[in-house]
């Protein structure tokens, strides 16, 4: 059986697709079968992101009315073999995904892969409430500044009474924690909430904390993951959440400021 | 330990109390057989306690006693004696004196005599705060969220988040954070409450008397409970 991942957030911009593209390569990079899937129907960004924008030709909408199948609409990654893509669709609107269908082309997907990775649209409309129905597991994104926290509470109060697990009464959807663009810096000055204070506002597990880095700009520019810049901070604390979806424990890493020697204070650093 | 096998602790007890209107002996008898006859098996060794507070000072107590034990009540003691002697009386004919919680006759000189009634919660208090079952929630209330437990107390296992918003007719209890909205009483009831482990409220209400969180600097971030006095809200630590 697959584990079908919704990255999401409530708020928007807080990195959703950012980290859906990197923990998405990230498990293919380790082996798995991955399909990455953009439900902001109507405001398609994964493709971008993947810099796979010029090779869609079906997209998901199409896929639902039955107008292309599966196999058509999937875009296979150049870099990895293993990883797909199913782009949302640029000219439909999020009234387009209906639960059935949905549900059907899950199922298919599921028989395939190892991983289904959904992006989520912002918001708690019907769109979002879509990409978090079948999920079995949540990453939820959260930037440390209180709108943004607040948000993720709102998700995960929709995360356990409106997805298909809640409906069901099966076992709840596992919820993670992903703190995107953290300083450290901002966080020693007060002008942000550290991890600690999220974590207590949530309760709920840690999966990753991403640094504040000039390196997801770059990426998101070049149509490359962030994850393949192993030289950034940002990409090696991605990897770090790839390791511990797959069940390795990693220590947390880019949780304190850097302290600057003397040489590097008195010549710049 | 060595009194490991005893322990002395102060409790209440629900007791009929036989309120005699004469000290004929004759009458009271009369009318204790034609009661007692009603139900003979309910009042079979019912434990039970006599007051005299409407009898003159001339009484015998042993007959009195006696005549109880007659009709199969297990004798408990006097009670309702007004005057200081009578009572000592009583003490030295080797029967027990039993005070009640609550000062029967609120005549000032008689509370004057009795210092040593405790004030405590009265009868009539008592089913008004403990009238509501409980509903229990386990887990952490979300932003967006609302539980109301209807004609009930709430029991929250968890935190309850900013923007979220618990509801009871009852008492609220929070096991965890109060970072939302907290209303308790809500169709009107005077001795709800509000328990928390860690105050953030947005809110908290308690019969429509209402705080925002700048109300609530005192206690702020304290394991505390709120209550009302004289329709006054007031907090007050847990710990």
């Amino acid at each position: 059986m697959a584990r079908i991942i919704v990255v999401t957030s409530g708020k928007g911009g807080v990195g959703k697709t950012t980290s859906s593209a990197a923990i998405g390569l990230g498990l293919a990079l380790k082996g798995q079968k991955v399909v990455l899937i953009d439900f902001d129907i109507g405001l398609r960004n994964l493709d971008l992101i993947m810099g796979c924008e010029r090779r869609v030709v079906y997209d998901f909408v199409n896929v639902i009315n039955g107008e292309a199948t599966l196999n058509q609409a999937l875009i296979k990654d150049k870099r990895v073999s293993s990883l797909s893509i199913l782009p949302a669709s640029q000219t439909r609107d999020k009234d387009a995904l209906n639960k059935e269908n949905v549900g059907k082309v899950l199922e298919e997907l599921g028989k395939t892969y190892d991983y289904i990775v959904c992006d989520s649209p912002a918001g708690i409309e019907a769109g979002a409430m879509m990409a978090l129905y079948y999920a079995d597991e949540a990453i939820v994104t959260t930037n440390p500044e209180v709108s943004s926290v607040r948000d993720s509470d709102r998700i995960l109060g929709m995360l356990a009474s409106r997805s298909r697990r809640a409906e069901l009464g099966l076992e709840p959807i596992k919820e993670h924690l992903l703190l995107t663009r953290y300083s450290p810096k901002r966080v020693d000055d007060g002008e942000m909430l550290s991890v600690e204070d999220v974590v207590d506002i949530l309760s709920i597990p840690l999966l990753g904390v991403i640094p504040e880095s000039q390196a997801v700009l770059k990426a998101s520019n070049a149509g490359e993951p962030v994850i393949l810049d192993t030289e950034s901070d940002a990409g090696k604390a991605y990897q770090d959440v790839v390791d511990r979806l797959l069940g390795e424990t990693v220590d947390f890493r880019f949780l304190h400021a850097k302290k600057k020697g003397i040489l590097s204070r008195m010549f710049g650093g | 330990m060595a009194d490991a096998s005893i322990e002395f602790k102060g409790s209440s007890f629900t007791l009929s109390v036989l309120h005699l209107k004469t000290s004929k002996l004759a009458d009271i008898r009369t009318d204790l057989a034609n009661k007692v006859a009603q139900a003979p098996d309910f009042f079979y060794l019912v434990p039970i306690v006599v007051s005299i507070e409407q009898l003159d000072s001339s009484v015998d107590y042993q007959a009195i006693k006696t005549l109880i034990e007659e009709f199969n009540f297990t004798f408990v003691g006097f009670t309702g004696a007004i005057a200081k002697e009578q009572r000592t009386l009583i003490r030295e004919l080797g029967f027990s004196f039993v005070n009640t919680a609550k000062p029967q006759t609120l005549d000032k000189t008689v509370s004057a005599e009795k210092p040593e009634v405790v004030k405590t919660e009265t009868l009539a208090d008592i089913p008004e705060r403990s009238l509501f079952s409980d509903k229990i929630h386990r887990g952490q209330i979300r932003s967006g969220q609302q539980v109301y437990a209807k004609d009930q107390n709430l029991v929250v296992i968890g935190s309850v988040s900013a923007g979220a918003e618990v509801i009871a007719d009852g008492n609220i209890h929070v096991y965890g954070s109060l970072r939302g909205r907290a209303i308790a009483g809500a169709k009107g009831h005077h001795h709800a409450q509000i328990y928390c482990q860690n105050l953030e409220a947005e809110l908290v209400s308690i019969n429509g008397n209402y705080w925002l969180s700048e109300s609530m600097e005192q206690h702020w971030g304290s394991p505390v409970y709120i209550h009302l006095t004289d329709s006054e809200l007031t907090s007050s630590k847990l710990i």
